[in-house]
């Protein structure tokens, strides 16, 4: 009867475990999806790819959210394991999207408001530019990480992506300022 | 901080704040307009990074993990059930291997009588007509039956010797009374000849198809009562 009662009690903290692992899951869902979701766009730059992507690094990370500490790491955490994932796509099978080039990525990206045309040229220099320098401009402006923190994301060191953020703002305003004057002579 | 570091970092981190960053910035409005013209450019970077998320994605991040987490929980409760059947398979094996093994007729005989005290006490006149028909009713006992009254029969019943159902009778010597039981050949019984413990003995012997157990307080009861169940039991 005693084995009984204990038994129950391990089975409710079980079940406690399992309730506060859901909710702790659930928030990382809810405040990380968009970040996640974005940055593997960026990384693949195509919406479905994307799309699955993101699953199968929330999935993954539901399986070993035990390993994550901090929940103040869970960003980087989260990136770590998706750009894996993206990894791990080209180890599996050589799809076909994997030879386009990354100039045609830009296509993909639908001009869906009228307003946006600046954002659709801003859109296709980004997709434009080597996926070296792209990554860490991305971790630095939508992720909000700093030099040491996207060093440790890509395993580079600082100094290497300092310089890469450097040309990648350096390309990209190169880039709209070609597009801008031809537009401008266009018109 | 001259002009080549200054516009090196301003392009590395355009919201840069540490002090030599800020002061170089705001030595100058030609750096001030700079710094503000990356600004700009990293907010416009910045609306374009953040292309529209897909509806519903978050509640199938969501969904997907429950799914999953509901394919564990099968799994896990497969396995469960797997165990369980397969303890209670063991457990049924031994059960019935259990029930097969040997028996020791004297030891379960005495046990018997330990167990089934009211038999002793009982004061029934049974006929020997009836227990030819308790005899009758045993299957394998079918044509085993007392040709006379084996002196007075005080109490008489069925009884489980290890799954083989036999007879329990008692009887009446001289000086005592006598259990007797009849028990239908079985290839795992094993009969003593004489058995004892403090309080009781016992004697056993093969009649026919069946095997008769004495147990009582006095020898020579027990010896009577063999005879005159050897002369009327055929």
């Amino acid at each position: 009867m005693f084995g009984f009662k204990r038994n129950n009690l391990a089975d409710s903290s079980v079940n406690n475990d399992m309730l506060s692992k859901q909710r702790r899951y659930d928030s990382l869902v809810r405040a990380l999806h968009a970040d996640l979701f974005r940055y593997a766009y960026w990384l693949c730059g195509d919406k479905h790819i994307a799309e699955d992507i993101t699953q199968e690094t929330f999935l993954r990370a539901w399986r070993s959210l035990e390993s994550l500490k901090d929940d103040k790491a869970a960003k980087a955490w989260l990136i770590t394991i998706l750009r894996r994932e993206n990894a791990r796509r080209f180890e599996r099978k050589q799809f076909d999207y994997s030879d386009v080039e990354q100039s045609e990525l830009a296509d993909n990206v639908s001009l869906s408001t009228e307003d946006n045309m600046e954002q659709y040229l801003v859109r296709r220099q980004i997709a434009r530019l080597e996926i070296e320098y792209r990554e860490p401009l991305i971790l630095q402006v939508i992720g909000g990480f700093s030099g040491e923190e996207i060093a440790d994301i890509l395993q580079l060191n600082r100094n290497t992506v300092m310089t890469r953020l450097f040309r990648a703002r350096n390309q990209l305003k190169e880039l709209l300022d070609q597009e801008h004057t031809r537009g401008r002579s266009n018109g | 901080m001259d002009e080549l570091k200054f516009r090196r970092e301003a392009y590395e981190n355009p919201n840069n704040h540490d002090d030599d960053f800020l002061s170089a910035m705001r030595s100058s409005d030609e750096r001030q307009a700079f710094v503000k013209d990356l600004k700009r450019l990293d907010s416009q970077i910045e609306s374009a990074l953040k292309v529209d998320v897909p509806e519903g994605l978050e509640a199938k991040l969501l969904l997907n993990q429950q799914l999953h987490q509901h394919q564990v929980q099968r799994r896990k409760t497969g396995f469960t059930m797997a165990l369980v059947a397969s303890v209670a398979f063991v457990a049924g094996i031994s059960f019935t291997l259990l029930r097969l093994g040997p028996v020791d007729l004297g030891q379960h005989a005495l046990a018997h009588v330990y167990h089934e005290d009211m038999a002793l006490i009982s004061h029934d006149d049974v006929s020997f007509n009836t227990i030819n028909t308790q005899l009758a009713s045993l299957g394998t006992l079918a044509n085993a039956r007392f040709t006379e009254q084996p002196g007075q029969v005080l109490y008489s019943t069925y009884c489980d010797f290890q799954g083989v159902k036999s007879i329990h009778l008692v009887m009446q010597g001289a000086q005592g009374k006598v259990t007797l039981f009849i028990v239908p050949v079985e290839d795992r019984m094993i009969l003593d000849e004489a058995f004892a413990d403090n309080r009781y003995q016992g004697m056993g012997f093969a009649a026919d198809n069946a095997y008769m157990l004495l147990v009582g307080e006095h020898h020579d009861d027990l010896n009577n009562i063999k005879e005159e169940i050897k002369q009327s039991f055929i």
